[in-house]
């Protein structure tokens, strides 16, 4: 049964891969550190340099998932340092990590969310080595139809979880899909959306999409904060560097809570660290918060979002790697890179690319002891990374992104086409739109009308094909159920209460 | 006024739903034996994106806050250079172009002159070396 992990393992120890995955671990972290670019930023950066590498699908998807968990743990140090959070999942972060800063104990707080984030990644990743090849041997059953309803349900979970207003979240996936749809129809060959331009018949490109989306977009929105003193210069002193093992144990309890907790939020389709960290944090407050002290500097504040945004995300690859449906937007963002491979992430992937889904999964082992080890020793040198004045960041990524899409398509419409969608994000980005949603849709739309479409060839036009199974059924019901219940069940608690009196 | 943000978006939105709508409508489909065709799926999106953009309408979220008016000049002043980038690229080949826009960009946020111009030559000629001999990109030369 583990036979994926032992083949994997075989991959991930070669020189090469471990090299990478120590590489990923290395960047993920410092761009994870770095306030405002986060995992996602980070692997939409560095993706298309990674593919003109020329490595093998398994090498380059070590890498840039060496740079998604690194990311996550890199989060946490603005978080804890400045108040500022570096990246989305991190923002429950700095509830507890910011005043255990104020205090003195930025040392012990950097190095406690050092093994929360460990010990979250370690349950997640052997909750993904034990489920992911059930999941894989159940959705071998999937066809066209229950794909096709496994989409739906994802899009509703995540309008419901994911972002504070569930109407721009649904708007951003309908913007996603729609951006998706441009370019010439697999099925009868019609050109949608191109309006007469050769450069659009193949697609808005992935690469143009990401790094438009996310890096043009964050030097627009970085631009507002570039006169703000206050995340520049003053980093707090760090105290003693290393957390004692008595504060460890005390958290012991909210970690492998929180693990778990954010393990199986992140293996939910569409919903990602934010929602993981937000959860967790709450439920422990309700559970071991007994003297109020959550929110004061309480360690266990810190370790709680900690251990299950880095659960999360590695919860998140399983069902990208069963189902090709992304758990979260960076995963969407790997789904699309492994697809410039010509690899589409499912349920085969395990029978047929062993090499890479178990060669992920064992780097993922390897990378997460790597992260422990650089970031228990090493958080002060790290916390330097802070200091980075935004006129050298911004520079950076402009470079790094224009000589990205620069490599793979040497002509200026992908340039432009690359900025529009950068003004596209940050607007969308002021409006209060997440922008994972867009990505997942942009990543998924097109994988939806063609089960869609696939389905009803199948049953010759009969909609009813669509939940004739019991696996789609189930999922219909499910998605329903996510939409409506939000609103069904204050509705039901309000009125009880005036029913009994 | 206050919430006026998120209703001109939801205008536009309906504007866009129905302008997909319009051109899905438009395609023509050659004979195929697919039943669904390229037009229901987008057809079917516009619709949800215009019931979605009528909420947003009646329930518009907080304004955020946007730009005044020096902030937008800079980001006009951002997207430009970018614009400029792109368009020097290939003619004055990585470096020359990149130390340019480095050096204007670092301005642009904020850098006293010197730290700029340094910036913008270390990182051209250090990133042109990282990329060609690094990561074995080839980037366009310099113009003669």
């Amino acid at each position: 049964m583990f036979d994926f992990l032992i083949e994997g393992f075989g991959v991930a120890l070669t020189p090469l891969n471990l090299g990478l995955a120590f590489l990923g671990a290395l960047l993920g972290t410092l761009f994870g550190a770095l306030p405002g670019i986060g995992p996602i930023n980070g692997i939409a950066i560095l993706m298309p340099l990674a593919y003109t590498l020329g490595l093998p699908a398994e090498s380059a998807l070590i890498l840039l998932a060496g740079i998604y968990t690194g990311a996550e743990y890199g989060g946490r140090m603005s978080s804890i340092l400045l108040n500022v959070p570096g990246d989305a999942g991190a923002v429950m972060t700095t509830l507890d990590g910011h005043p255990l800063a104020k205090k003195g104990l930025a040392g012990p707080a950097l190095g406690l969310s050092a093994v929360a984030s460990f010990i979250g990644a370690t349950i997640a990743i052997i909750g993904l080595t034990l489920f992911a090849p059930l999941l894989a041997r159940v959705a071998v059953m999937f066809g066209p139809a229950e794909f096709f309803a496994l989409m739906v349900f994802a899009f509703s979970s995540m309008s419901v979880m994911m972002g504070k207003d569930p109407i721009k979240t649904a708007i951003g996936a309908v913007l996603g899909v729609l951006i998706g749809t441009v370019g010439v129809d697999s099925g009868t060959g019609v050109m949608r959306y191109t309006f007469g331009m050769p450069e659009l018949y193949d697609g808005i490109d992935f690469v143009v999409m990401i790094i438009g989306l996310f890096a043009i977009s964050e030097i627009l929105l970085m631009l507002e904060h570039a006169h703000r003193k206050d995340v520049d210069n003053e980093l707090p002193p760090l105290g003693r560097v290393f957390v004692s093992l008595k504060e460890v144990l005390a958290c012991k309890g909210t970690m492998l809570r929180s693990g778990v907790l954010g393990f199986i939020i992140g293996v939910l389709p569409g919903t990602g660290a934010s929602v993981a960290g937000a959860v967790s944090y709450t439920t422990e407050k309700r559970l071991v918060d007994k003297d109020n002290t959550f929110g004061t500097g309480d360690m266990r504040g810190l370790a709680a979002p900690e251990a299950a945004n880095n659960a999360s995300a590695a919860g998140s690859f399983v069902p990208m790697l069963t189902l090709g449906i992304p758990g979260s937007g960076t995963t969407a963002v790997l789904l699309g890179a492994l697809m410039l491979y010509n690899i589409t992430p499912g349920p085969m992937m395990f029978s047929q690319n062993p090499e890479v889904a178990g060669g992920l999964i064992a780097s993922l082992y390897i990378g997460n002891l790597v992260l422990l080890a650089l970031n228990l020793p090493l958080a002060g040198v790290f916390a330097k990374v802070l200091t980075i004045p935004r006129w050298v960041l911004v520079p950076a990524i402009a470079v790094l992104s224009f000589v990205g899409v620069y490599q793979l398509h040497s002509d200026l419409t992908a340039i432009y086409l690359m900025l529009i969608i950068g003004v596209f994000g940050y607007l969308l980005r002021k409006l209060g739109f997440s922008l994972a949603p867009v990505i997942l849709g942009y990543v998924l739309g097109g994988l939806m009308e063609e089960n869609l479409r696939r389905a009803l060839a199948i049953s010759g036009g009969d909609t009813s094909i669509l939940w004739q199974s019991g696996i789609s059924l189930g999922l219909w019901i499910a998605a329903i159920a996510l939409l409506v219940l939000p609103w069904l069940v204050p509705m039901l608690l309000k009125r009880r209460p005036s029913a009994q009196s | 006024m206050s919430l006026a943000a998120d209703r001109c978006l939801g205008i536009a939105l309906m504007g866009l739903a129905a302008f997909t709508a319009v051109n899905a409508l438009s395609l023509e489909v050659p004979f195929s034996y697919d039943p669904v065709g390229p037009k229901a799926f987008p057809l079917g999106l516009s619709i949800l994106l215009g019931l979605l953009s009528v909420v947003l309408v009646i329930r518009p979220g907080e304004n955020g806050h946007w730009p005044d008016k020096r902030l937008a000049l800079r980001l006009i002043g951002v997207l430009a250079l970018l614009l400029v980038y792109a368009l020097l690229f290939p003619r004055l080949g990585f470096a020359i172009s990149s130390m340019l826009v480095i050096a204007a960009l670092a301005r642009l946020f904020e850098a006293s002159w010197p730290k700029a111009i340094a910036t913008g030559v270390l990182m051209a000629f250090g990133g042109q070396w990282l990329f060609t001999h690094g990561l074995g990109i080839t980037l366009p030369g310099l113009p003669w």
